[in-house]
């Protein structure tokens, strides 16, 4: 328990330092949410807006400002979506929980059973084959990966919509069965993209993982007793070498929720990653801050339920 | 990108007469529209969400196309796009319009027919209250400079608004009616000036225009529809759909049919769409121009520049860009040359302006001239010591000017100058660099109002920033004089006359290489008949587009029939 408290406070201070970092960097940015070029809007127009937004005062009373109003539950005003930044993040959260939440739990269960056939098959054509095709995903830029996706399935084969959460025209119009399809199709793209991008590291991890237990005594033993090869390795080595994978699980999170920034863009999926691009082009402050602290908080979040998870799987870290 | 439509003021000058035959003659889908049934569904793709449908403070694009779909001003530019006087306006809100004898104000008399899209009718009261919507600072409207000739707005009954000038202008009606864009006051009235900005009431437009705003899902659609009792007739389509898409997705989008529009098809893979069977290329040649500028000034200090402080280094480093070889290169059929700091399209355009032609022998004899020598051929020229070396900036966010920059280095190496390109993000970089003068040269591109002051606020003196976008400080008071005098020329023909003398001077003195007219391809799809696009925005006649019954596919028999609860 004292180390569940200890956790949630570090948490809480990473969060703090973070949302200092981001707020702090992104004013340091050359430009502002007025800046942009247009030759009709006057300097003193600008002046006014920024006057108007209080852009105009010292940093650090910005800074105090912004803390204060965090205080009262209020993360600012987008620019760029003209409404109050807690609108903008309520809508985009649940879309990039749904897409990278979906992506890791693919990523994990297709990465471990890979992983796992590939331990027990060590240095067969499955370990190899799969070993090779799954490097080359492993290596791919992300955005690339997305982007070649998306020309294929979309453009030259035509077979999946090109982005979006839903069909933007139809989906208000089709039947419940119909508009879960739709929604459905519109993941396959995105979530599998993502999925890719992490399924090889989980597989390379798991596989040294299983290849470290197999020669255990246990499982000797186990074998020894007669129990089904099945068994002793889905039930008794798997739950072991898992252990490991759950600390990864903390490290992944991040990772895929950047990947989802790119995922998103490409996929014109309206969640954190795009928003937090677009508001970062636009100078939108509050926004960038915002998704920022509120990405944090998903990392934060991740890590302590994987502190969780570990304990309750590793009872020597309980102790 | 463009600013379009036109938002600039005083003095400003005039035609476009024949503009838009030229821009029709240049379009390769331009079926004009047919059948009489109405119905459809066309998606735009959008490069993103617009930050406000608030017209007085809407600065970028997506926004404008909601505006101008949406409200009404009391009279539109008509098809010859003359802007002096009120000769070539088409009545809009105001089915016709009386001068005062000393023709400083005009009474507009209001439409009867005209109607908000909650019912309300369309009052004289509307057309006072935006215009203090567009002056009031408390607004902050970007268009209040515009409207600094026009004194108030008063009430003479409910259908009859007067419009005063402090002056007399010869835009001074494209003044009135073409920068206020009439608001309902019984709407945004009940929410206080310094609120506005913020305000909810703001996302959910209520205007008098063909389409009515429907709704906003915030990164994924606006949807727009017809308003089927409009008093200018319904528009032919029945919805309009704006969907945020990155742009390589949108090339997927347009060219499987998911999207019936995307505008700016990117430059380097148009031929997917020549080989598309979904999609067609739309030229839409617009009033920008883009060119290699050349900072006149040593950084931001007022000592000129090392290099391009001389107008024969200059004059030669233009000559020694073969301008036509690059265009195609770059643009292929497409491309349309630079004549000067003009695009073809605009009124007051003169193409026949003398350019320093394509001559690399000439350009190395005149850096030769100017001190500037190479040791040995082919070698890199120095002058007391110092390389003939400079840095251009190229945005990241545009293909054509960084293919540009490739070629221009190539160029001009041949001639014995090293140029080193930098390509850096416009928002964070080059445009804090130009603004603060410290660069030596950019490919940059400016997209004027449709008027001879859009030109004065690139090249006149006192359009320097921050008063203005004369980035390169270009300064010539004959220029200026010149610039001066076709704004405040009643006589369009008068206009051009100075205008060109103007444009003449600029290229004589050579602070840019110009390098091509600001020409956007959009892709649309083959089963609409569009309008034609006007230079001042495509999307203008969006109302009038159509689908002919046997193309229509399924999205476009939804009707107007409310979406399932």
């Amino acid at each position: 328990m004292r180390r569940l408290a200890a956790r949630l406070l570090q948490s809480l201070i990473v969060v703090v330092i973070v949302t200092t970092i981001s707020f702090f960097v992104i004013h340091a940015a050359p430009g502002d949410p007025f800046a942009y070029d247009s030759a009709n809007i006057t300097q003193a127009v600008r002046e006014h807006w920024r006057h108007q937004f209080g852009y105009d005062r010292p940093l650090l009373e910005q800074y105090a400002r912004y803390v204060v109003s965090v205080l009262h539950g209020q993360l600012g005003y987008s620019f760029q979506y003209g409404e109050p930044v807690t609108v903008a993040i309520r809508d985009a959260v649940p879309r990039t929980l749904l897409l990278a939440g979906l992506s890791l739990g693919l990523s994990f269960l297709i990465g471990i059973t890979v992983g796992v056939l590939q331990a027990v098959h060590r240095d067969g054509w499955f370990d190899r084959a799969s070993s090779a095709v799954l490097l080359v995903f492993y290596s791919l830029p992300d955005f690339w990966l997305a982007l070649s996706a998306l020309m294929l399935f979309a453009y030259v084969w035509r077979v999946l919509p090109p982005g979006h959460i839903v069909d933007p025209v139809m989906h208000d119009y089709m039947s419940g069965w119909a508009a879960l399809a739709d929604r459905l199709k519109h993941m396959i793209l995105p979530v599998g993209s993502l999925t890719l991008l992490t399924t090889a590291g989980i597989a390379r991890y798991q596989r040294a993982a299983m290849l470290d237990i197999l020669p255990a005594d246990y499982v000797r033993t186990a074998r020894a007793k007669g129990l089904p090869e099945r068994r002793v390795v889905w039930r008794h080595a798997l739950r072991t070498a898992l252990t490991p994978l759950v600390t990864m699980l903390g490290v992944l999170f991040p990772a895929i929720l950047g990947g989802a920034l790119f995922v998103e863009r490409v996929f014109s999926w309206p969640g954190m990653g795009s928003l937090a691009a677009n508001a970062i082009g636009a100078r939108d402050y509050d926004l960038v801050t915002a998704t920022v602290v509120v990405g944090s908080i998903m990392v934060v979040v991740g890590n302590f339920l994987a502190d969780i998870l570990q304990m309750l799987l590793d009872p020597r870290i309980r102790e | 990108m463009r600013n379009s439509p036109p938002s600039h003021h005083r003095g400003r000058s005039l035609l476009l007469a024949g503009a838009l035959a030229a821009l029709s003659a240049c379009t390769s889908k331009e079926t004009p529209v047919g059948g009489g049934a109405t119905g459809g569904t066309v998606v735009i793709d959008a490069p993103s969400d617009p930050s406000t449908l608030f017209p007085p403070l809407i600065s970028e694009e997506v926004g404008r196309w909601i505006q101008d779909l949406v409200f009404d001003r009391l009279a539109q530019i008509g098809p010859t796009m003359v802007t002096v006087g009120d000769k070539g306006f088409t009545p809009e809100l105001a089915k016709a319009w009386t001068w005062a004898p000393d023709s400083l104000s005009i009474a507009f008399s209001i439409d009867p027919r005209a109607r908000w899209h909650d019912g309300q009718p369309v009052t004289a009261k509307d057309v006072r209250y935006s215009f203090q919507l567009f002056t009031d600072p408390k607004v902050g409207s970007s268009s209040a400079s515009t409207l600094t000739n026009v004194d108030s707005v008063s009430v003479r009954d409910s259908l009859t608004a007067v419009v005063w000038f402090k002056k007399r202008s010869p835009e001074q009606f494209y003044d009135a009616v073409y920068q206020i864009i009439v608001m309902p006051e019984h709407v945004y009235g009940k929410v206080p000036m310094d609120q506005l900005r913020t305000s909810p009431v703001t996302r959910t437009p209520i205007g008098s225009g063909r389409f009515r705003f429907s709704k906003w899902d915030v990164g994924q659609r606006i949807e727009l529809l017809a308003d089927t009792a409009n008093y200018r007739g319904r528009a032919k389509l029945d919805r309009l759909l704006i969907v945020p898409a990155d742009p390589q997705t949108q090339v997927a989008r347009v060219l499987s049919g998911e999207a019936d529009v995307m505008e700016a098809f990117p430059s380097d893979q148009t031929a997917k769409l020549d080989s598309s069977k979904v999609a067609a290329a739309v030229i839409w040649p617009t009033l920008g121009y883009a060119f290699i500028g050349m900072n006149l000034h040593a950084g931001a200090t007022s000592a000129p520049h090392p290099i391009f402080g001389d107008a024969r280094v200059r004059r030669a480093l233009s000559m020694a860009v073969d301008r036509q070889a690059m265009l195609t290169n770059v643009f292929g059929k497409l491309g349309l040359l630079s004549h000067g700091p003009f695009a073809a399209g605009f009124g007051l355009a003169d193409t026949t302006i003398q350019l320093p032609p394509f001559d690399t022998t000439a350009a190395k004899a005149l850096l030769d001239s100017a001190g500037w020598k190479a040791a040995t051929p082919g070698a890199i020229r120095t002058k007391n010591g110092k390389p003939l070396q400079f840095a251009v900036m190229a945005p990241s966010s545009s293909v054509p000017r960084r293919q540009y920059a490739v070629l221009i280095q190539a160029a001009l190496r041949r001639v014995g100058a090293q140029v080193d390109i930098q390509i850096v993000d416009p928002r964070s970089v080059m445009y804090p660099k130009m603004n603060s003068g410290d660069f030596d040269a950019v490919i940059n591109a400016f997209n004027p109002d449709p008027s001879i002051t859009g030109t004065a606020q690139y090249w006149a003196t006192g359009a320097a920033p921050p008063n203005g976008q004369n980035y390169l400080r270009y300064a010539n008071r004959d220029v200026d004089a010149l610039l001066d005098s076709a704004a405040k020329s009643f006589d369009p023909a008068k206009a051009k006359q100075y205008a060109s003398r103007a444009y003449k001077d600029i290229a004589a003195d050579a602070p840019a290489i110009w390098l091509y007219d600001y020409v956007l391809v959009n892709a649309v799809n083959r089963r609409i008949d569009t309008a034609p696009f006007r230079v001042d925005g495509w999307w203008v006649n969006l109302p009038d587009w159509s689908i002919p019954q046997d193309k229509r596919i399924e999205r476009d028999r939804i009707g107007l029939a409310p979406a399932k609860p």
